[in-house]
């Protein structure tokens, strides 16, 4: 019953992503053909050897880090193998924009960073909050997009907001911002500190937990599996999403920049943003216009 | 090095007690439930054996991350109102029990049977066949098996913090730690020492038992 709902939805979310990037694998380098990372191969800006940026394109791909369970952000299709979803399009649109084919890998809230330390990843968009820890590890791109943290409890809770946590169980994703932010809202809550938010959608659907807290579209995405969860009281607080890139690599995070403004100056961001998140939140999405220091301060006065 | 030990003292020290009631209580069922299976694996009655074999073969061949998942997400979506405690624990120890039967079985079967027959002969009875003559060499025998499923069920115990359960044990601890500090290598250094301490504690107490109870051959 569950499944077959979500099959549906990953479906019919499929059928939309296929008119973006052909049939082949996620690798879509066919993305160029596609209106959101429409780039003429022309345009395609060549970069020295010595760079990080010319050695992704003499390798011809570049490896970037997404969430495999985050719908509407970065989902595996199970029918097709193909993730898709918001942060995908970013990917997809910096790999046009640089005339190479996008790798997605998987990397959960725990492993990003490493990753990016390591080069097992190039380019992180993984749903990853601006933050003033993670700014002094990695660099960040302008935010893309901006999310609000709530709470999600099963349809018959009588939770009603932040304040009725204290003594119950919530779950949220270990090395999430959210640890940090639930300690100081609701310092009596129990924290369930898990690797997945796929897990946290099962543990409130099996009532180990009596409330899930993240991002208002994580949570989204898990009520479009399971409509008999609800969305709860005011907005805890405000997420900026960037691109985590290697520490240093300032070229690198120029050249996102770039991609990121061109998609929200010609429209190409309010359709996607319609496309994946608008749909199911019904809301019409503003791209975010502040830069990473900016985005620091709003996340510190959470 | 030192620094993420002390700044972070109360989440590597919670972790650390998390682990020894997990590993303490694990044992426990391990031990009670791997003794009466062993128990049934040897009776001289064909069904019960069959049973303890059944046992044996179900827990030891199931990974026990695809336990802590049936008893967790399974069962309670069953329905059945099991907590994370009661889940991680009769997962590790009724896995490990599977082990542990298996070691005590082999120890009950390196007593020669010549002995056995011996005894029966001299006029004792089954049951004190066994008591006075079989398990008193068994125990000797399975000593340090049995030290090494211990050691190997501590390890194992971290799987259950990093499964749906997320019980806040030593390694969710320095993962927590980590998450907030991106001091990798520091951070699961300290981890493995407190795996270490654990685990050497065990060591040295089987070396004892060992030659308090060592069999001169």
């Amino acid at each position: 019953m569950q499944i077959s709902r979500w099959l549906g939805i990953a479906l019919s979310a499929g059928v939309l992503a296929v008119a973006g990037c052909g049939d082949e694998d996620d690798s879509g380098g066919s993305g160029a053909s596609s209106d959101a990372t429409a780039a003429p191969a022309a345009s395609v800006e060549k970069f020295p050897a010595d760079t990080t940026l010319g050695k992704i394109q003499e390798k011809g791909e570049i490896t970037i880090g997404v969430k495999f369970d985050v719908p509407p952000f970065g989902v595996k299709n199970p029918q097709s193998g193909d993730v898709e979803g918001f942060d995908i399009e970013m990917g997809k649109a910096v790999a046009a924009k640089l005339g190479v084919k996008p790798k997605f890998i998987e990397a959960i809230s725990d492993n990003r960073i490493p990753f990016l330390e390591d080069g097992t990843a190039d380019l992180i968009l993984s749903t990853m909050t601006i933050n003033e820890e993670r700014v002094e590890q990695i660099e960040f791109s302008d935010p893309y997009f901006i999310a609000r943290g709530r709470v999600l409890v099963p349809g018959d809770s009588d939770i009603t907001g932040v304040a009725d946590l204290a003594g119950k169980n919530v779950c949220t994703a270990l090395g999430s911002t959210y640890e940090a932010n639930l300690k100081k809202q609701a310092p009596e809550a129990k924290l369930k500190l898990v690797d997945s938010y796929s897990e946290c959608l099962e543990l409130v659907q099996n009532g180990a937990v009596d409330a899930v807290s993240t991002d208002d579209v994580i949570l989204t995405g898990m009520i479009i599996q399971d409509d008999t969860l609800k969305l709860v009281g005011d907005e805890l607080t405000q997420e900026p999403y960037g691109a985590g890139i290697k520490k240093g690599d300032t070229q690198m995070v120029e050249f996102v920049n770039g991609v990121f403004k061109g998609l929200k100056d010609d429209g190409t961001w309010a359709k996607l943003h319609e496309q994946w998140i608008g749909k199911y939140t019904g809301e019409k999405g503003e791209p975010p216009t502040i830069g990473v220091d900016e985005a620091v301060e709003l996340v510190k006065n959470n | 090095m030192l620094d993420v030990l002390t700044d972070h003292w109360s989440e590597f020290s919670s972790g650390f007690w998390v682990t020894v009631r997990i590993v303490v209580v694990s044992f426990g069922i391990a031990m009670v439930v791997g003794t009466l299976v062993a128990a049934l694996r040897i009776a001289p009655v064909k069904w019960l054996q069959r049973i303890g074999g059944v046992y044996v073969e179900i827990f030891r061949n199931i990974p026990l991350l695809v336990l802590l998942f049936i008893s967790y997400a399974g069962l309670r979506r069953a329905d059945v109102n099991i907590n994370a405690w009661v889940a991680g624990t009769g997962s590790l120890g009724l896995y490990t029990a599977a082990y542990v039967a298996e070691a005590l079985r082999s120890g009950v079967f390196s007593v020669g049977k010549g002995q056995i027959e011996a005894s029966l002969s001299l006029g004792f009875s089954y049951a004190e066949t066994l008591r006075r003559i079989v398990l008193p060499q068994a125990f000797r025998t399975v000593i340090s098996p049995l030290g090494s499923l211990t050691i190997a069920m501590i390890k194992n115990s971290a799987i259950i913090g990093v499964s749906l359960l997320a019980l806040p044990d030593l390694l969710k601890q320095a993962r927590i730690v980590q998450a907030r500090t991106f001091q990798t290598d520091e951070t699961f250094f300290w981890a493995a020492v407190g795996y270490l301490i654990l685990t050497g504690t065990v060591t040295l107490i089987i070396r004892n038992l060992e030659r308090r109870f060592a069999i001169r051959r």
